[in-house]
């Protein structure tokens, strides 16, 4: 695919609005649907987009594998962190009621980063799936 | 009441169509596709339903990424199906008798969106009226997901998590296997 303009074209273009629109469902799942499974589906069509198009190489140039790895970790981490600082501050795990300064502050606060931690481990499960399937296939290609 | 009656009959005929399709499909491609569009339509179903949230996960989970990881992972398996299994009739009868069971229990539903149905007796109000008081969240769906029902969507996000690196480590693996074939292939030629 690298000789096709509209394609290249029409991936640059569009990458950045697809990131933006994850962002938007990601942070505004409080207030209209969406949230992080979405979210994280979303952002990492984008990165799957500029793979396919540009190649895995590029792909991965954009966004390295042990970065990935790191942030697939780090969602499940995130998570589960808020839980138990929820419990270090002396309520139940995930009970966000004790995070802000009053009940309602601190709930938000706590959907806010538990909903980015979903949306962190599913779109890098996702990347990192492509990334695995398409390596494999390559690897495999060459043995035949 | 007609209209929507009428919508549902149109994407549940779609539905159909597809389904049929899909039976009769014997290429790769075309079955991952035609999945793809199934998904689409179930993402209007819960539209109709009032289900947005559902809606806009099954849009974009089951119609936009499942259908590219599908394309990915379609390069290991043969461009064509077999054509294996000859004996149609039983898994056909079975299909249409359970079917017919589903079908049959439907009519002792409550009708959908029935505000005395026994399911919004129970926990729902609470969550209602927790979500715009304790929490302050309009979207009632996030406030349950996230906060009212945390520890589940904390196993869901373990889950995705468990089963890429199942995956990964699997395809991994594989791969060292293979070139393990293929260094002693080289030494066999060789020698």
């Amino acid at each position: 695919m690298d000789k096709n303009p509209i394609l290249r074209i029409a991936t640059k273009i569009l990458f950045a609005p697809i990131i933006l629109f994850g962002l938007y469902v990601q942070f505004h799942g409080d207030f209209g649907p969406g949230g992080g499974f979405q979210a994280g589906v979303i952002v990492a069509s984008a990165f799957i987009l500029y793979a396919i198009v540009f190649g895995l190489e590029k792909g991965k140039e954009l966004f390295p594998l042990n970065i990935n790895l790191f942030l697939l970790a780090l969602g499940g981490i995130l998570y589960g962190g808020v839980g138990i600082v929820s419990m270090l501050l002396g309520d139940e795990f995930l009970s966000y009621n004790v995070l802000g300064s009053s009940k309602q502050a601190g709930q938000h606060i706590g959907i806010l980063l538990v909903e980015f931690g979903v949306g962190l481990t599913v779109s890098n499960v996702m990347i990192a799936l492509f990334y695995a399937f398409v390596d494999f296939k390559s690897s495999n290609g060459e043995t035949k | 009441m007609i209209s929507e009656l009428m919508i549902n009959a149109f994407l549940v005929s779609i539905m159909l169509a597809i389904g049929i399709a899909l039976l009769k499909s014997r290429s790769v491609i075309y079955t991952v596709l035609l999945t793809s569009a199934y998904s689409l339509v179930a993402a209007l179903m819960f539209i109709t339903l009032d289900a947005v949230d559902v809606a806009f996960t099954e849009a974009s989970v089951g119609a936009g990424i499942s259908t590219v990881l599908f394309l990915a992972a379609m390069a290991f398996l043969p461009k064509k199906e077999e054509q294996t299994v000859n004996n149609q009739a039983f898994p056909a009868v079975i299909c249409l008798v359970l079917g017919g069971v589903l079908i049959w229990c439907s009519y002792d539903l409550p009708e959908i969106g029935l505000a005395t149905s026994p399911i919004h007796q129970h926990i729902v109000p609470e969550y209602i009226l927790g979500s715009r008081d304790d929490i302050g969240i309009p979207n009632i769906v996030t406030s349950v997901l996230a906060s009212y029902r945390g520890y589940d969507t904390f196993g869901e996000t373990i889950v995705v998590f468990t089963a890429g690196i199942a995956v990964l480590a699997i395809l991994k693996n594989n791969k060292k296997t293979l070139n393990k074939i293929k260094s002693q292939k080289k030494v066999v030629k060789n020698g």
